[in-house]
């Protein structure tokens, strides 16, 4: 009987051990990719930590010399190494990979997908692509030379050692990225439909790759000797040691690309006809009376630029968008007008400007703050009155109360400070009261320096790009929503002066575009006249002059200058900026400098408030090793064959 | 079935038809070889059991037989003699000597294959005869340690029913998901604690891999092989047991009473420049016990716990069978109860810990034809259990937390009292409701064994069928009354002042099933030949399937999958004279928890032994040396249960709605788009641990049986022990899905043996002996962060190995403290002197946790021993067994070892009272107290987290040697026995846990607990009265 049994029982031996019955429902790996929903679905969370990844949502946008918020205190103060907390570098390095590492498996496995189209498999490659190089670009400039994932995944069995990938020369990535983001351009689509934007299109792929190009053009990167000890656990370099003038070309060829779509412009309002003459920029000869983009005659820059960033135009009908990060909807624009809304309009009142930053602006009428000074443009005492806002000549743009030193500035400056006494309009606020109210910092003011609790702009002076007028947090209150600027095109403009300006004149490349075209790029100051002049047309100032364009040196400070000013706020452009110009090293260097919040509003004693005074609670350090981050000492241990930066 | 019953009556007949065939009637007493008389010898014609007669008690016989007839007089120890009646010359007197069995020579040990001379194994076995295994205990785990070489044991609780012991054979060899042994019990996976140690014929265990190969990958930890006792041939036999015990509370933590507590409470408190918490008048009226609600002093332990616990076991067998058939069918009944006090008149029903159990079992084998057996198995038993309403752990919790200044146990008014939260041992004991817990299992065996001498001589078939069900089923009837707090003072009249703190809760009830299920089907082939009187030939061939399901599959597909595994397997036993032995074994074994086409694992395994005392110039020189065996093995086995999930090769998706995976698309985030993500990271090439084992041994037997031993040495090395991997790289982008892969590794080794030594004195029968097992472990790679400090890595260490700081004493004074590496980042006080001074390791001028350093040897013993001695006197018999275990080092710490660990509740040990600790000179007036060396650091009340961290300061050595069990009995007189028609009566006394020497003297050494907060293992008295007819 048993044997009978055992007969029975017996037979179906090579079925017995089989399990697959019942996966047969479960989503597998397999079956992941088997739905459009899933691939959807895997797509929408491989692009889940592009906020962290980078710019608009990081620590970086106040710790440079232009922003000062509390938090950035520690790092400010050079007050982080490997072991201590770090939870940037972990977080970075955690979230970048695991976003490479989706990234990759989708475009492996796309293909598998019967519900897509192979135009749709194409595209979805192609945004995989892009958000992998943006992975890549964030931990890059962070750390500078990294490890380089197989694009076809690794053996999760293998040993630690093995699992432990060297960190690869800084060209071998910026190479493969390049190429990747070539390949992503060619699938891409030129346009989204707006349910669809924050999926990256042509122009994004190719704005990040001349982002790129340009960081690895940079002094950082190219040639720079200081990092000759960046190096593998061989004592590979990974760090070119010599400069290569041929990486400003394929920079300048990567943003001449993004031109070449024909689809950006820089977005302008025309003024309206009932704006008073003294709010326009100075008769200039040159440009008041012609047109865009020769001239500001059918431009009001105020409006122009302070509508990119405050909701007023949205994303999608904006000519200048290449690329947001929709994650988060308006959420990661409107944090800043949180936490810049002053406390007593229900703000955190949290985030200062720098005097640098300030001094950076320039005069309405293109001078130079220092400029100004010796010729007696600009005032450093005194105060408006409610009359001087009003006559011709007075003080455009300023309420009474108001510190001289403020007046005649650029438009740009008005759409982007909060200085001691501006208004905040907060139109939304339901009462009276919160409308329309002009706010100071002076010391023991609700929203100045209480006491000892510096819980105020620690300069005395605020911030208000990405404010919109309706935006108010008191009863009634609402934010208009806004479009994260990640790549516009006014920053593409900017890479293309910059990279032909550090071309030897004379010599022309060929690069080869990613349409597998030639573009042809040389010196040439018609061309970065060009790309640059819109940008100050559009601010209200005037266009560099010839001299500056043709002398690269006068043009470097002149471009670093206009993307100090342009782009404040934006991206944590600064801080990377520095870094990349190996600039931090004296300009991180400089005392923090702002008004003194310790001051009051005395009559005797105000004046002192405007003196630029030390933001005693900032100390500001850096010294050389601080260019590139340190990995964090769990990371070192968990791979054998990563090399710490040096210094740390 | 009706095939076979029709079967069984034919053979009844033909027996019946056989007897009418008597001629001789013989008489004749059957005499030991001292010339006593045998009671109880069995005396049958050879071929024709139903003729039969056992002797009675001057061991005298009769039977009829025919002339040609073969007498056959069996006794249990007794070489079986055959005496032809034809040899016979005086039919009404006959004398027949019978000889005693030279039992360890001829020994036949249980193995993986079915069974085998022990003289002629190569692989390392170790039977244990049944009589040493006979503690008193429920569970058969408690009587391994000590007495089986080759195993180490460790008890955890004395809780009626979870008072068993873990075991492992030659220790914990893997930090994998399963260090356990296989336990096969009649040939398929089963537990062996509920078993009845009466019903057990025989208990080996299988060590290295000659002998475990072929259970392939189920081998790696050992296998424990039992088989239960089959029926024997001959009249009806009745064995019974009573028994009764007594367990005597084990040894528990003594805390401190009240007024005591209440003095070291200021004393604490003053040491950290506190304000103290009672006044000298509050301390009097504590001391005097003047006021029994606000300070009142209750020792928790006293008041609901017993000094003991009674203990009740009785056992009936009947045995018997003829030719067609025999039978083994048994009863048992076992039940233990609790040492908790249940004080509450209010309940109806008990609130104690209780175990009751009954077993039954009933194998039967049927000769069906003469070369065809069939047996019938079965075999279970019923639990019935009861336990309080709050947990185990809870309740012993509450033992080292409650203070006896806490509350009293009703406040005078009647309420019940809670004090920060915490509640009373009594209340937690007996107003929290109450558990059931049934539980039943069943487990049947259908085999049949076909000879297949007919297609070859020596050739057998055997196909076997088990079905075992298991189930349990607990309802908690939970209730609670309303509990009040007190404030720490009273109104103007002199009330208490009472606040409620939790509402009356009626009872309520929650009811939990869980079940298992195992179908087992095995068909075997072997073949067993000696030729040429020299050439000894074996081969085995096995096929088998198991599937083990648990019937409580709640939602998680992947988890209610069955547990299959399929195996082939197979040895081959070449034996020259008995002299030079070889065997080869394999397995190639399958488990459904791989990947298809990577289920399968071949599992080989070479052994060879050489019996030097075979060989005849051996034999001429050293006669004495009765029996000497060298022998060796080398094998792999494997481990196919994985920690954690199941399928890990498999990848699994999931939807993943939320903001931190999923993302909004659209201007504004418009467009939601929930994310998918991998939930499981599948491993590919997954497949089972490997472990690697050699063995070296030798078997002994000196002056004939005088002096006997084994001696054992092995190495095990584990490798691709599956496991998370929790040190990713980053850039790997899998850090947070912690893949899982094979990639740990480990080695163990050491020695195991026993030795014996047998002698008669005149009238006295002596034995000694002694076992014992040493086993050290080293862990290879347990996939740690690649470039981690190399102390602080588990790589090259002891697995389990004990890590703390070193300490260096106590700080003497402040300049002490300046001195010394700053200890600021362990602190949650300021550092003062008579705080604990740690050992700066890595130089670094501060302690941190890089300071922390593999100190000591680990939990669970290194070494287990055993030793004791059997001595027979006439009737009388003795045994002592003396059991012991070392390499242990274990930490103290929590509510007990550290003062006031909980502040307000928070127990501190009567030793810390009475012992030296250190006194700030302030506080008792003269520097003496202020000793570096002192047993105890500065007192802190709450948890002072600069001393009461794991550190040298708390290691404490857990060896411990215990006088385990004392065994004296009696055989009544067979005369006196005669008359009530009884063979054999024995009366027993059985100590176990008698006395336990140990350096660490706090509570009981052998479980776990760092702070002696568990139900401690009782010391057991028990008499017993076991008889048979």
């Amino acid at each position: 009987m048993p044997a009978l049994m055992a007969g029975m029982a017996f037979t179906s031996c090579s079925d017995y051990l089989d399990v697959d019955k019942y996966f047969y429902d479960q989503m597998t790996l397999d079956s992941a990719f088997s739905k459009r929903q899933y691939v959807e679905g895997w797509l929408s969370n491989a692009f889940e930590p592009i906020d962290q990844l980078a710019e608009s949502d990081g620590i970086t946008r106040f710790l440079s010399d232009d922003i000062v918020k509390y938090d950035g205190h520690d790092l400010q103060n050079g007050n982080y190494s490997a072991s201590t907390n770090n939870g940037r570098s972990e977080e970075l390095l955690y979230k970048g990979y695991e976003c490479i590492r989706k990234a990759s498996t989708l475009i492996n496995n796309v293909d598998r997908c019967p519900e897509l189209t192979s135009s749709e498999k194409e595209d979805m490659k192609g945004q995989m692509r892009f958000v992998r190089a943006y992975a890549y670009w964030a931990l890059l400039r962070h750390f500078g030379p990294v490890p380089l994932v197989p694009e076809e995944g690794l053996d999760v069995s293998l040993s630690y050692e093995k699992l432990s990938l060297p960190r690869v020369p800084i060209d071998e990535t910026v190479n493969f990225l390049d190429n990747d983001l070539k390949i992503a351009a060619r699938s891409l689509p030129l346009r989204r439909t707006v349910n669809n934007m924050g999926h990256p299109t042509r122009g994004a792929a190719l704005a990040l790759r001349a982002r790129l190009l340009l960081w690895a053009a940079s002094p950082l990167m190219n040639g720079n000797k200081d990092l000759f000890n960046v190096k593998d656990k061989q004592g590979r370099q990974l760090v070119p040691q010599e400069y290569d003038e041929a990486k400003w070309a394929k920079a300048a060829a990567a943003a001449k690309e993004v031109m070449n779509l024909g689809m950006y412009s820089l977005y302008t309002i025309e003024p309206d006809p009932t704006t008073p003459d003294y709010e326009r920029p100075p008769y200039n000869a040159e440009y008041s009376d012609k047109k865009f983009p020769d001239g500001w005659a059918d431009v009001d820059p105020y409006l122009s630029y302070k509508s990119i960033f405050d909701g007023t135009i949205q994303g999608s009908k904006n000519p200048e968008l290449i690329f947001t990060r929709t994650k988060t909807g308006g959420g990661q624009t409107n944090y800043w007008v949180k936490e810049s809304m002053p406390r007593t309009l229900s703000g955190n009142n949290s985030i200062g400007v720098s005097q640098k930053q300030v001094d950076a602006y320039l005069m309405d009428n293109g001078q130079t703050v220092a400029e100004a000074k010796q010729s007696g443009y600009y005032r450093e005492d005194g105060f408006t009155t409610s009359a001087s806002a009003l006559n011709e000549g007075g003080a455009p743009f300023l309420p009474a109360g108001v510190s001289w030193q403020y007046a005649h500035r650029e438009p740009r400056f008005y759409a982007s400070i909060a200085y001691c006494g501006s208004i905040w309009k907060c139109l939304s606020a339901s009462e009276k009261g919160y409308r329309n109210q002009q706010i100071f910092y002076y010391r023991d003011l609700n929203d100045g320096k209480q006491g000892f609790k510096e819980d105020c702009p620690l300069t005395g002076i605020g911030f208000k790009k990405f404010v919109n007028d309706e935006d108010a947090y008191t009863t009634g209150g609402y934010t208009i929503d806004k479009t994260e600027p990640t790549f516009r095109y006014a920053e593409i403009l900017c890479i293309y002066a910059e990279a032909l300006n550090e071309l030897t004149s004379g010599k022309e490349y060929s690069i080869e575009g990613y349409n597998n075209e030639p573009v042809l790029v040389k010196r040439d100051a018609a061309e970065m006249r060009a790309a640059m002049k819109p940008i100050r047309m559009r601010a209200g100032v005037p266009d560099f002059s010839d001299i500056t364009y043709n002398d690269p040196e006068l043009m470097r400070a002149a471009i670093k200058r206009e993307r100090q000013v342009e782009f404040l706020g934006e991206n944590s452009f600064r801080y990377y900026d520095l870094r990349r110009w190996k600039d931090a090293l004296i300009e991180e260097n400089q005392p923090f400098m702002g008004c003194n919040i310790n001051i009051s509003n005395d009559e005797s004693r105000v004046q002192q408030f405007y003196r630029p005074t030390v933001v005693a609670s900032m100390p500001k350090v850096f010294i050389q090793k601080m260019y590139l981050w340190p990995f964090t000492t769990d990371e070192l241990k968990r791979n054998v064959n990563l090399t710490q930066n040096p210094g740390w | 079935m009706k095939k076979l019953l029709i079967l069984m009556l034919l053979c009844l007949v033909h027996i019946a038809v056989m007897a009418q065939n008597a001629a001789i009637h013989i008489k004749g007493v059957v005499q030991d070889p001292y010339g006593d008389p045998v009671t109880g010898a069995v005396v049958v014609v050879k071929n024709n059991p139903g003729l039969g007669s056992t002797t009675d008690i001057d061991g005298q016989f009769k039977i009829k037989a025919n002339k040609y007839d073969v007498l056959q007089i069996t006794y249990l120890g007794f070489k079986t003699l055959d005496l032809p009646v034809v040899n016979i010359k005086d039919p009404n007197n006959v004398s027949v000597k019978i000889e005693e069995e030279n039992q360890k020579v001829d020994e036949v040990v249980v193995t993986a294959s079915g069974s085998q001379k022990k003289k002629t194994l190569t692989g390392a076995f170790t039977t244990v005869e049944t009589k040493h295994l006979n503690a008193p205990t429920g569970n058969l785990s408690n009587s391994l340690g000590g007495v089986v070489p080759g195993i180490i044991t460790q008890q955890l609780s004395g809780e009626p029913g979870e008072n068993k012991s873990e075991f492992w054979i030659r220790g914990i060899s893997t930090f994998g998901a399963n260090a356990s042994a296989l336990v096969l019990v009649d040939g398929v996976e089963r537990s062996l604690n509920e078993i009845p140690v009466e019903d057990i014929e025989s208990f080996s265990v299988l060590k290295d891999a000659s002998a475990t190969a072929i259970y392939g990958q189920r081998g790696a930890n050992g296998v424990v092989i039992i088989t239960t006792k089959k029926g024997s041939k001959g009249k009806v036999r009745i064995n019974g047991k009573i028994h009764y015990g007594y367990n005597a509370t084990g040894k528990l933590p003594d805390y401190a009473n009240a007024y005591d507590y209440a003095r070291l409470a200021n004393e604490a408190r003053l040491a950290r420049y506190q304000s103290p918490l009672y006044t000298d008048e509050q301390l009097a009226i504590i001391q005097n016990g003047l006021d029994p609600d606000l300070y009142p002093n209750v020792d928790w332990q006293d008041l609901m716990l017993k000094d003991g616990a009674s203990q009740y076991r009785a056992q009936l067998s009947f045995t018997g069978g003829s030719d067609a058939a025999t039978y083994y069918v048994s009863g048992a009944y076992y039940k233990e109860d609790g040492i908790y006090k249940s004080h509450s008149k209010e309940n109806k029903y008990n609130t104690n810990s209780t175990y009751e159990r009954y077993n039954y079992r009933a194998n039967s084998v049927m000769t069906i034809t003469p070369t065809t057996n069939l047996s019938v198995g079965i075999g279970g038993y019923l639990i019935n259990r009861t336990q309080p309403g709050s947990t185990s752990a809870d309740i012993w919790n509450a033992f080292s937390q409650y203070t006896p200044l806490s509350t009293p146990r009703k406040w005078s008014t009647g309420q019940w009292p809670i004090v920060n939260g915490k509640k009373t041992p009594e209340f937690l004991l007996t107003q929290t409701g109450y558990k059931t817990i049934w539980q039943n299992k069943m487990e049947t065996n259908v085999t049949l064994d076909q000879k297949l001498d007919f297609i070859t001589k020596g050739l057998s078939f055997s196909g076997s069928f088990a079905f075992d069900t298991w189930n349990s089923n607990t309802i908690t009837r939970s209730k609670s009354p309303e509990l009040w707090s007190a404030q720490n003072y009273r109104d103007g009249y002199g009330n208490l002042i009472l606040k409620r703190e939790q509402t009356i809760q009626a009872m309520t009830q929650a009811s939990q099933t869980s079940g298992t299920r195992r179908y087992y089907l095995q068909a075997k082939l072997e073949y067993e030949r000696l030729f040429a009187q020299k050439h000894q030939v074996n081969g085995l061939l096995m096929v088998y399937q198991e599937e083990n399901s648990d019937t409580n599959l709640g939602s998680n597909i992947l988890e209610s999958i069955p547990k299959r595994n399929l195996a082939y397997s197979g040895q081959v036993r070449y034996g020259y004279k008995n002299r030079y032995l070889t065997e080869f074994n394999f397995g190639y074994t399958g488990s459904e928890n791989f990947e298809k086409g990577k289920q399968f694992g071949f599992f080989p395994a070479f052994s060879a032994g050489w019996v030097v005392s075979e060989e005849p110039f051996v034999q001429k020189l050293a006669p004495w040396l009765s029996f000497f065996k060298i022998r060796g093995s080398w094998g792999r086995v494997g481990n196919d249960k994985l920690a954690g999930q199941r399928f890990p090769y498999i990848s699994l998706i999931s939807e993943t709605p939320d903001a931190g995976s999923s993302y909004n698309w659209g201007q504004f985030g418009s467009n939601h788009v929930n994310g998918y993500r991998m939930t499981t990271v599948g491993t590919p090439n997954l497949t089972w641990e490997v472990a690697t084992k050699w063995d070296l041994g030798i078997d002994w037997d000196l002056f004939h049986g005088l002096f006997t031993g084994t001696i054992d040495y092995f190495h095990d090395k584990r490798t691709d022990i599956f496991m998370k991997r929790n040190n990713m790289p980053l850039s790997t982008g899998l850090a947070d899905q912690t893949p899982m892969a094979n990639v740990g590794a480990m080695e163990s080794y050491g020695v195991d043996g026993n030795i014996a030594f047998n002698k008669r004195y005149g009238e006295v029968n002596l034995t000694l002996r002694a076992n014992l097992t040493y086993q050290n472990t080293e862990v290879l790679d347990m996939d740690e962060a690649a470039n981690e400090l190399w102390y602080r890595m588990s790589r090259g260490f002891r697995q389990g190995q004990t890590r703390g700081f070193i300490a260096l004493g106590l700080f003497k004074d402040q300049a002490d403290i300046d001195q010394s590496p700053s200890q600021d980042n362990l602190a949650n006080f300021p550092i003062m002197p008579g705080d604990i001074k740690y050992k700066d390791v890595n130089g670094d001028g501060v302690i941190t946790e890089d300071d922390i350093v593999p100190i000591g040897y680990k939990n669970a013993p290194g070494i287990m021993y055993g030793f004791g001695l059997s001595a027979s006197w006439r009737g009388w018999g003795l045994n002592m067994l003396f059991q012991g275990a070392g390499k242990r080092d274990f930490f103290v710490g929590g509510n007990g070892p550290h003062a006031f660990h909980d502040g307000a509740t928070g127990n501190i040990l009567q030793r810390m009272v009475v012992e030296d600790r250190w006194i700030p000179a302030e506080i008792s007036g003269t520097t003496a107290t202020e000793n570096p060396n002192a047993l105890w650091p500065r007192l802190t009340y709450t948890n002072n987290s600069n001393n009461n961290r794991n550190s040298t300061f708390w290691l404490k050595n857990g060896r411990y040697l215990r006088f385990k069990n004392l065994e004296i009995t009696y055989d009544l007189p067979r005369k006196m026995l005669q008359h009530i028609r009884m063979q054999s009566m024995r009366l027993g006394f059985v100590g176990e846990n008698l006395f336990t020497w140990s350096p660490f003297k706090w509570w009981d050494p052998e479980g776990n607990n760092e702070s002696g907060n568990a139900y401690p293992i009782s010391r057991t008295f028990s008499f017993y009265v076991n008889f048979s007819i």
